[in-house]
């Protein structure tokens, strides 16, 4: 200990001149600020900003400059043997130094900023941040950081070794073992988990070479080529097994398994088929949030990022997910199969936007969105070949579908007012306006089966029209007898329309021209939305005002009879940017039950099992 | 205790693939002057680090007063002043700055020999080390290293820049007076004529291996040069074995490592050599003929 404050003090007195040069620049930003052209309105202006700017500069060239000297040099120019000649242990030369270094660094940072803050007095405070104390803590620890860096660089280049390549080699593969180790908890939102490993790292770095340099000096002493040896040995050993245990830890974090969610658990699923995507929290997990696509007929399960979750798209005959995953650019698109274990990279990639899926999943249509233009592309999944791309007129919000495997049909919100309809054509490319909605409202619609035709509902009114879905034109008004609450087509074409008060809310069921065929009350219902039918059954998911509970109802459409209900904390929205109904029956609807478990309900025997979390 | 200041045993010193230094062995024993020698890359340095504990060696050890040099290293350099081949103190340093950060490092300090010293060879105090010749930086450095009194001062090529007058002060003044007051010396050095006269035992190194340690005395008695008037002559090889045989003038020089009386008047009434003349042999000779020897 001794010996390392006599080594320090010698080295401070060595580079005494660099506290010189540090009491120069402190005096600077006062001679700034009587200089009439530079100092402008507020000299103390001057001042704040030009110690900050001189101090910030000074230090890290200090840190650059010493850390790239103050061991490298000496060994190289043969001056090592002027401690190792003393009777100094390798340990008091290395913490001696390095002492020195950083006082250096802090002290010369401290005597720019120090004066120009008892200075200028609550200027300083009004200038520089409530954070300034972070803000310099900060930039001391960058300074302090490139001073080991600068230490280990010049260690490793005066030393003249070939060994270099390896260094090289080995800090190519330490930073993309990071990437790789930091992705997957990128891809999981744990900015947490993120921020805690990447401080962890970056603390057993430093620590690395701090104790890497004691290292050195006791198994290198004099000799500059063992000196980067022992250095390399230990820096790279060091990391290696931090890098290894770092992985084991990360790979514990992303092993999350549907069964071992158990908070923030969300869940979204297909309005048909089985497919739904669930993300959640585990316990001891911090903020990693894991996401999987599951098969819940069959119980398969695909890992997915995400942030993609509310981005997946399924293809209406149920049998196909399409999602985005995170890569170098943008996301690539994969398409999920029934049945198949991994998924098919589509070729795709999309940087933002949107994408529409073809009823059979075979071909995808994206619009991407620049500042200057949305571009509608039109690929063909099997053969990844682009069949068409237009470019989009300006709009608010776009909705779209595949009436046909080569026809899409979009719905244009227009910056002011007014659904516009197009139709592309992939075989002619061309991009033709079929229809217009005027409306100052946004205009939710749902169209029946085939796309001919739809139900159209203005926000804020109660008039739902039948509408053509390809010209826009108004049909009839349906009739309602209240605030209209859902509407929808069956798969068989009908119309299930509820509306009413809430303390009589009916479901109607009419003809695909409108004509009322049954009114099946519902008593008193807050909220209702319609989830789907199986042929037999309408399900909905409504508030039941009476138990204040959400709550699931199948109701026979043939009898007017709630067969079944289920009451729910959150319905697993399914079917949200659907705008037809689903090819297959309803079959499950999936809800988040107590504890967060995900649980499917089975509307035709009111049966419910578990499927993932809790 | 041990009897020996310096012990080294089979020592091993690579640079890659390069052998530095060769399976070397030696004794040197409290109180006594060891004087190594050899040309310039034979290993000498590398040895010299070795024994002060600044590399450690791919085999063997070294170990001063009975302590290994590389692990006892910081303890063992309480007792042993070191001049460097090379200055190697910071050349933005004064030399009063090095005196006082030497000083904090030691047990003993003799502030007023450093002092004398310089005063003596006119270094000032306040000089920067970097503005100083190459003598007085050697100056510099034994004075630090005389400053601590030390068991045993290692001399790395301690003349290399010192002027005649400071090169006869190192061996009379200094060497001669530590010797005598019992502090064992190391010295490696090219300058033979100035170790010969106190250097109790000498060593010779060549390609990494130490070809010759032996007693400065028994070297140099069992050397002889022999000059006979009439050439060619035939020596009985087998009781005087001759290093080195050339023309000399009319007649011919014979070197003999295994020189004694009684084996020359053998040799010299059972041949019929005629006039003969046997002269003793410098140490510097004597190496000239050694190295001269085994580079033939």
């Amino acid at each position: 200990m001794k010996n390392a404050l006599v080594i320090a003090a010698r080295e401070f007195e060595e580079k005494r001149f660099v506290i010189y040069a540090a009491v120069a620049f402190a005096i600077l930003p006062f001679l700034l600020a009587v200089i009439p052209g530079i100092s402008g309105k507020s000299p103390q202006d001057t001042i704040v900003l030009s110690a900050v700017i001189f101090a910030t500069t000074f230090a890290i060239a200090v840190a650059v400059i010493s850390g790239a000297s103050f061991i490298g040099r000496d060994l190289s120019d043969g001056r090592m043997s002027f401690y190792f000649s003393r009777p100094a242990g390798s340990a008091s030369i290395w913490f001696g130094k390095l002492t020195a270094g950083i006082l250096m660094i802090v002290g010369t940072f401290g005597f720019i900023i120090v004066p120009a803050r008892l200075a200028t007095g609550e200027h300083w405070t009004r200038m520089i941040s409530s954070s300034s104390t972070w803000s310099v803590l900060y930039l001391l620890t960058v300074a302090i950081a490139l001073f080991l860096i600068a230490h280990v660089i010049s260690t490793f280049a005066r030393s003249r070794s070939p060994l270099i390549v390896f260094d090289f080699v080995a800090a190519v593969i330490c930073g993309v073992s990071i990437r790789f180790l930091l992705l997957p908890l990128m891809a999981g939102e744990a900015a947490v988990i993120v921020s805690g490993l990447s401080l962890a790292l970056a603390i057993i770095a430093a620590l690395a070479i701090i104790f890497g340099g004691a290292w050195q000096l006791e198994r290198g002493r004099t000799d500059r080529r063992r000196n980067h040896l022992a250095l390399s040995q230990f820096l790279w050993t060091t990391m290696a097994v931090t890098l290894l245990i770092a992985a084991g830890y990360v790979g514990w974090v992303v092993s999350l398994k549907p069964s071992d969610l158990t908070g923030h658990v969300q869940a979204s699923s297909s309005a048909s088929g089985p497919f739904a995507v669930i993300t959640g929290k585990s316990r001891g997990r911090a903020d990693y949030r894991a996401a999987f696509l599951l098969d819940t007929a069959d119980g398969s399960t695909w890992r997915v990022d995400p942030w993609a979750a509310w981005s997946t798209r399924y293809s209406r005959d149920g049998r196909n997910a399409v999602m985005p995953r995170r890569a170098a650019g943008g996301a690539d698109v994969l398409l999920y199969t029934r049945g198949k274990a991994e998924p098919v990279d589509t070729g795709l990639t999309i940087a933002g936007g949107d994408f529409i899926v073809s009823d059979d999943g075979k071909r995808i249509a994206t619009i991407s969105n620049t500042r200057t233009l949305s571009l509608l592309s039109i690929y063909d999944v099997p053969t990844k070949h682009s069949l068409a791309s237009v470019r989009l007129p300006d709009a608010m919000y776009v909705r779209g579908l595949f009436i046909t495997p080569d026809v899409l049909r979009l719905y244009l919100n227009g910056p002011d007012g007014g659904v516009k309809i197009m139709e592309i054509d992939a075989r002619s490319r061309a991009l033709r306006e079929t229809g217009f909605i005027a409306s100052p409202k946004f205009v939710s619609f749902y169209l029946d089966p085939a796309g001919a035709r739809m139900l159209a509902k203005r926000s804020h009114e109660n008039v739902l029209t039948l509408n053509d879905a390809r010209t826009g034109a108004v049909i009839r008004t349906l009739p309602t007898t209240g605030p209209v609450k859902a509407a929808h087509y069956l798969r068989d074409g009908r119309i299930a329309v509820v509306d009413g008060s809430d303390s009589a809310t009916v479901l109607h069921i009419l003809a695909a021209d409108g004509t009322p065929q049954r009114d099946i009350p519902l008593g008193a219902k807050q909220w209702v939305a319609i989830i789907g039918d199986d042929g037999a059954r309408v399900v909905l998911n409504d508030v039941d005002i009476a138990s204040r509970r959400n709550m699931f109802e199948a109701v026979n459409i043939n009898s007017g009879v709630v067969e079944h209900r289920e009451p729910n904390h959150e319905w697993v929205s399914a079917g949200v940017f659907e705008m037809r109904p689903p090819i297959e029956p309803l079959h499950e609807v999936l809800y988040v039950g107590d504890q967060e478990r995900i649980v499917a309900w089975n509307p035709a025997t009111g049966a419910t099992r578990m499927i993932a979390g809790g | 205790m041990s009897d020996n200041a310096i012990r080294i045993s089979d020592l091993t010193v690579r640079y890659g693939r390069m052998i530095a230094v060769d399976h070397a062995a030696l004794d040197v024993a409290r109180g006594s002057v060891y004087a190594l020698v050899g040309r310039n890359g034979a290993g000498k340095s590398s040895l010299v680090r070795c024994l002060l504990g600044q590399q450690r060696p791919q085999n063997g050890s070294a170990t001063l007063f009975g302590e290994d040099a590389w692990s006892r290293r910081t303890s063992l350099m309480q007792r042993v002043g070191v001049v460097s081949e090379d200055a190697d103190a910071p050349p933005e340093m004064s030399v009063a700055a090095i005196a006082r950060f030497c000083s904090r490092l030691y047990d003993k300090w003799d502030q007023d020999s450093v002092e004398a010293r310089l005063r003596t060879f006119g270094v000032p105090l306040t000089s920067r080390f970097g503005s100083l010749s190459k003598g007085q930086k050697k100056q510099v450095s034994l004075a630090m290293a005389l400053a601590i009194s030390p068991e045993l001062l290692v001399l790395d090529d301690p003349t290399l820049g010192l002027d005649v007058v400071a090169r006869k002060s190192l061996f009379e003044e200094v060497i001669g007076d530590l010797a005598d007051r019992g502090t064992t010396i190391f010295i490696t050095t090219h300058d033979l004529a100035g170790v010969e006269t106190f250097a109790d035992r000498v060593g010779m190194m060549e390609h990494g291996r130490i070809v010759l340690d032996e007693d400065v005395d028994a070297l140099k008695s069992r050397f002889r040069r022999i000059r006979f008037a009439a050439q060619p002559v035939a020596i009985d090889t087998a009781a005087l074995r001759p290093t080195v045989m050339r023309s000399w003038g009319g007649g011919a020089e014979a070197i003999v490592s295994n020189y004694d009386d009684v084996s020359f008047e053998r040799m010299r009434s059972t041949s019929n050599i005629g006039a003969a003349e046997v002269e003793a042999m410098s140490l510097e000779e004597i190496f000239i003929a050694i190295a001269g020897g085994n580079n033939s």
